[in-house]
């Protein structure tokens, strides 16, 4: 059975990292959310989120990560995705979230990529 | 290569949190069996959730458990969701746009179009004694 949702964050050079493990539903998405804005609210505006350990998603947990695109937008901040399963990747993709959020294999791909937009 | 019959799984999930997984377990057992890419059985697992989520959704408190069936080949595999719910009008549910999205309140409503994108066919019949669908997904 799929584990339990759990979360973990991290700043690292003042970018955000989230790592999700287990199943990421409409409790999991609303906590990655809730997560965010306690450091958007202090103007983190770069952020990765790490999914390695998350296999399984649903698209009403995806959707509370619009909603973090949509404010990194207005303020030219970014979302980077990283470690994607295959599956997840191509869903996210058909909701069309790589229009306005980055992908990367790992975390520090996603560092490097922020580091070049400087 | 060795071919096996079809193998048919049948489970009844009453609305309780997560009860998905409990279907992803068995699908997940089956595609191993079968010898099935690791790439097809996770696609088959977002189709497998987003069916299932989408009956529990439409599905009344008192209303019977969701039904659900695998049918599975080492070539295809086929998915059938049944709930009993008040069912909803398919036509009705627009196409959901990242765009539109990001300006809505509103930001949920993608299971149709995962479920039609990432499937190789998708039927769903839906009226006031609930909702069917049934979604095809090659597996070679």
């Amino acid at each position: 059975m799929e584990q339990q949702f759990t979360l973990t964050s991290e700043m690292r050079d003042n970018r955000l990292i989230i790592s999700t493990s287990g199943y990421v539903n409409n409790v999991g998405g609303e906590a990655i959310a809730k997560e965010f804005s306690r450091h958007f609210e202090k103007g983190t505006k770069e952020v990765i989120i790490n999914l390695a350990q998350s296999k399984v998603v649903n698209s009403v947990g995806m959707s509370f990560l619009i909603e973090i695109i949509e404010q990194l937008h207005e303020a030219n901040g970014k979302l980077i995705f990283t470690n994607l399963d295959p599956a997840v990747e191509k869903m996210l993709s058909i909701m069309g979230l790589f229009k306005f959020a980055g992908k990367e294999p790992t975390v520090e791909h996603a560092m490097k990529s922020f580091a070049h937009q400087k | 290569m060795l071919v096996k019959d079809a193998v048919t799984l049948k489970i009844a999930l009453p609305k309780i949190p997560d009860i998905e997984l409990v279907a992803l377990e068995g699908l997940d057992r089956l595609a191993h069996h079968m010898g099935i890419a690791e790439e097809k059985i996770g696609e088959a697992k977002i189709l497998v959730t987003e069916a299932i989520i989408n009956a529990l959704e439409h599905s009344g408190e008192k209303s019977p458990p969701v039904r659900v069936e695998f049918t599975m080949t080492t070539k295809e595999l086929v998915i059938f969701v049944r709930d009993y719910g008040k069912g909803f009008e398919p036509a009705s549910i627009g196409e959901p746009d990242i765009r539109t999205k990001m300006g809505s309140k509103n930001k949920r409503g993608w299971g149709l179009k995962v479920m039609k994108s990432m499937s190789d066919d998708f039927r769903i019949e839906s009226g006031k004694h609930g909702t069917k669908i049934t979604i095809r997904k090659l597996l070679t």
